[in-house]
């Protein structure tokens, strides 16, 4: 069922309905439970290629049961290492072909983020942080909950828990006015903002694998704007997505996580993702950063090596985290991009405490210049590192590189870090200047001004979508 | 629950008002041009519709009338070298319109028929005389022809306009109509409020362009195409976009087969149908692959169709002078006026004709003696 089309809308619609209609919790808990099987349903076209997830439900369940009256470190590695195994036998990992595979089509989707939150449960049951018995129906809402079950946000059983069947929101007017304009504005950055820039990245992309002989500066400034592009598809098309998501379950009473604060404004890598896929980036802190650094302290106890085992870990989260987001060898390289990015970040902010002094560091890292500069390096080099969710065959990643050189690396790179952080620096100078007159502001806010503002939000929506007549797809669901 | 269905009403409410508002902005702007509409679709930029294929789509009934008309179709060669303002005034006794589409291979040349003649009510599909300007371009695969990344594979332009406002749904067998082919002045009535968002969206694209480069978009004026040659370089780069557009097997059998059963099928409901032989320049005719599979095509549908009363095909083979040709296709003005003279006299005689007569094939135009001049 894809968010676009007219049946999610209704089947939404059906869902906060029927949702609504009493205020039992044991029938709230049945509709939402019934509608996580309508939407998975829809994704099926044979009873068959739901067995696998199935299968996947009931091994970390049973984990899960398993860990709840075992509180063994032995059983929650077993456990871990079982449930990681089937995850990376469903997911058919190019690396691991020869293990073989099922010799049936089934569904996929979703299994990455249903992996997440099995883990989180098997390991906050064994730490005792979760102290209480999930019934099966409750374990099935908390995995498939079919507003976060494409792409999250990974939300943690212990906020789920509060909101199962009961309303934890109060709705009121003006709460349901800002869940429908969340809903429409997420529309707005997915269908509106990512699908244009889809649409010219989808022309800008052919001509960098195009025969031929462009002139260097003539490639550079296409893989830089190609680039870019991606990026900002990329961004609207996931936290448009989040908004939507969010927006609907406010209106079934729940308040999911953020998954995006204004990442672009970040002004270091690992600020950056404190700010973009927020709810992953917080679980591979709690359930792999965390342990790891423990586990690196308790072999290398010297307090003056603490900052350099921190470096490693980071390391070692983020490559593991680039690798999360795809099957083939590519993405060990965008794993490999993303630790250096976040190792080197936390290296250069050890270097500068050790040269500086905290106080100093802090200071310079204040100014306005080091901070455009900083907002300008980060983010050109997330946009060439993300090339490899572009370019998902190694082949055409390494013929791309080799045929723009380190040299065309290097100037697409300063000019991507010039441009973000010339954009910034524009923006924070010209943006408070932009203030809507009294009486204007006033009549936007009154309650025809606001109902009409999303009219022609939804109108501009609609307008859209036409003219480019070609729906946009969810990108992160192939992650 | 209470504030869920308010909210639902006040946004529907207020949706209802902005797109009424716009929908009567739109009749402002553009009165509906009933049946007194634009005739030459080659004008689409300046109506509500914008593009040829939307035009040709939202706009056909103009085409449901009584009166004789003289439909033109074809590729982007058609559109430039049959020029409806000379055609028309040659030609009192019928209507002229040109249909010819960009890119156009020979499905969607079949499409547009039915798209005409699925408007029109019965009696007004006999006095159709539908010209179809070909050339070896258009005898392409629609999966190879249409493979753009913005498009799903195979997808016309008209496919894209049919499901773009929901008139029709995609299937595995191609467009199936949601909308009745009668309801559709009422439908595009029903879109004119994203129509007119489309064209403000459009025009406002143009006034970037003309701020940046000068020019309301990056196509050649006719002056412009009127001075252009090609380059040894253009030329090579010509070919290898054709063998790239065609596929390797030769002119598509397909699409040929299509092409005689349109043909067959239009003159067995006894509307009339003129082939015309498009040139090309002889540098291009010389070097393709393709250009002697499609002359012999053109041949045997001359001789199959040659029988009829009601068909006639023409070729212009002659009109070659490379300098007369902008690119590799497309016929600069000069030329593009001869085109038209001669397809306004072998029209007059043909589809102004009460009943057709002798079969014949007119391998060379009236004016064959002005035309071979430009054969520098």
């Amino acid at each position: 069922m894809s968010l676009t089309s007219p049946l999610f809308f209704a089947f939404l619609a059906g869902v906060v309905l029927a949702y609504h209609l009493n205020a039992s919790v044991s029938y709230r808990r049945a509709v939402l439970g019934l509608g996580n099987a309508i939407f998975i349903g829809s994704y099926l076209t044979d009873y068959t290629q739901v067995l696998p997830l199935i299968a996947f439900l009931l091994l970390g369940y049973g984990c899960v049961s398993v860990l709840s009256v075992w509180k063994s470190s032995v059983g929650l590695g077993l456990g871990i290492l079982g449930v990681l195994a089937y995850y990376v036998f469903l997911k058919r990992f190019s690396f691991f072909d020869d293990f073989g595979h099922l010799p049936f089509p089934y569904l996929t989707i979703g299994l990455s983020y249903i992996l997440f939150r099995v883990l989180h449960v098997m390991v906050d049951v064994h730490s005792g942080d979760l102290d209480e018995r999930i019934d099966p129906l409750g374990f099935f809402r908390y995995t498939c909950n079919f507003l976060c079950f494409v792409s999250g946000p990974i939300q943690r059983y212990q906020d789920f828990r509060t909101a199962d069947g009961t309303a934890v929101v109060e709705l009121d007017a003006d709460k349901v006015f800002q869940a429908f304009a969340r809903v429409v504005a997420g529309y707005a950055k997915f269908v509106m903002i990512a699908a244009v820039a889809e649409y010219a990245f989808s022309f800008l992309k052919p001509q960098l694998f195009q025969a031929g002989d462009p002139s260097f500066a003539k490639l550079c400034i296409l893989y830089a704007v190609a680039a870019s592009l991606y990026t900002v598809y990329l961004y609207y098309n996931f936290s448009g997505y989040m908004d939507i998501v969010i927006g609907s379950g406010t209106l079934l009473g729940q308040t999911l996580p953020e998954n995006f604060d204004n990442p672009f404004s970040a002004s270091s890598f690992l600020e950056f993702w404190q700010r973009w896929h927020m709810t992953l980036s917080q679980w591979f802190k709690f359930y792999l950063f965390n342990p790891l650094v423990m586990l690196l302290m308790s072999c290398f106890p010297a307090p003056a090596l603490t900052a350099y085992l921190g470096v490693f870990a980071f390391f070692v989260t983020f490559l593991v985290m680039g690798v999360w987001h795809g099957t083939t060898a590519v993405f060990v390289v965008y794993g490999l991009l993303m630790g250096a990015g976040a190792s080197i970040n936390k290296l250069w902010q050890v270097a500068c405490t050790e040269r500086l002094g905290k106080k100093r560091y802090k200071t310079m890292s204040e100014t306005s210049g080091y901070i455009y500069f900083a907002r300008g390096v980060t983010i050109g080099y997330f946009v060439l590192a993300l090339t490899c969710l572009w370019t998902p065959e190694l082949l055409d990643f390494a013929r791309l590189i080799g045929r723009l050189g380190p040299a065309g690396v290097l100037a697409a790179f300063v000019g991507i870090a010039l441009a973000f952080g010339s954009f910034w620096w524009l923006v924070d100078r010209v943006a408070p200047r932009l203030t809507a007159p009294a009486i204007f502001a006033t009549a936007r806010d009154s309650l025809v001004g606001r109902n009409l503002t999303l009219a022609s939000q939804i109108m501009a929506i609609v307008a859209v979508t036409t003219l480019l007549h070609k729906s946009p797809d969810f990108v992160y669901k192939a992650f | 629950m209470r504030h869920i269905l308010r909210q639902t009403a006040l946004t529907s409410a207020s949706f209802a008002f902005l797109y009424l508002l716009i929908g009567c902005l739109s009749f402002l702007v553009f009165p509906d041009p009933s049946q007194g509409g634009i005739r030459d679709f080659q004008v689409a930029e300046r109506t509500l519709f914008m593009t040829v294929p939307k035009y040709v789509f939202l706009g056909r009934s103009v085409l449901d009338t009584p009166d004789s008309k003289v439909i033109l179709l074809g590729a982007s060669n058609t559109a430039v070298g049959f020029i409806q303002k000379e055609i028309q005034p040659r030609l009192a006794c019928a209507k002229v319109s040109n249909l010819a589409m960009g890119g156009a291979n020979i499905s969607e040349v079949a499409q547009i028929i039915d798209l005409v003649r699925e408007t029109q009510s019965s009696p007004n599909h006999a006095p159709n005389t539908f010209v179809i300007g070909v050339w070896y371009g258009m005898f392409a695969d629609s999966d190879i022809r249409f493979s753009d990344p913005d498009r799903h594979r195979g997808d016309s332009d008209l496919d894209i306009e049919k499901y773009r406002y929901g008139f029709y749904r995609r299937t595995a067998n191609g467009p199936v109509a949601i909308l009745p082919p009668k309801w559709l002045d009422v439908g595009v009535m029903a879109i004119r409020p994203l129509l007119l968002v489309e064209k403000a969206a459009r025009e406002a694209r143009t006034g970037v362009n003309l701020l940046l480069t000068g020019r309301r978009s990056a196509q050649r004026t006719e002056a412009e195409r009127e001075v252009a040659t090609m380059s040894e370089q253009d030329k090579r780069k010509a070919l290898e976009y054709w063998q790239g557009n065609m596929g390797k097997n030769g002119i598509s059998e397909t699409e040929s087969n299509l092409l005689e059963s349109t043909i067959a099928s239009l003159l067995d409901s006894g509307e009339r149908v003129v082939l015309v032989d498009l040139p090309i320049p002889a540098w291009h005719r010389d070097a393709s692959p393709y250009q002697a599979g499609y002359a012999e095509k053109f041949q045997e549908l001359s001789r199959r169709f040659g029988s009829r009363s009601n068909f006639v095909s023409m070729s212009m083979s002659d009109l070659d002078g490379d300098l007369d040709y902008s690119d590799e296709v497309h016929a600069k003005r000069h030329l593009a006026d001869v085109w038209s003279a001669r397809l306004a006299a072998l029209l007059s005689s043909f589809a102004c004709r009460e009943k057709p007569d002798k079969p014949r094939i007119s391998s060379r135009g009236p004016e064959q003696a002005t035309a071979a001049s430009f054969d520098h």
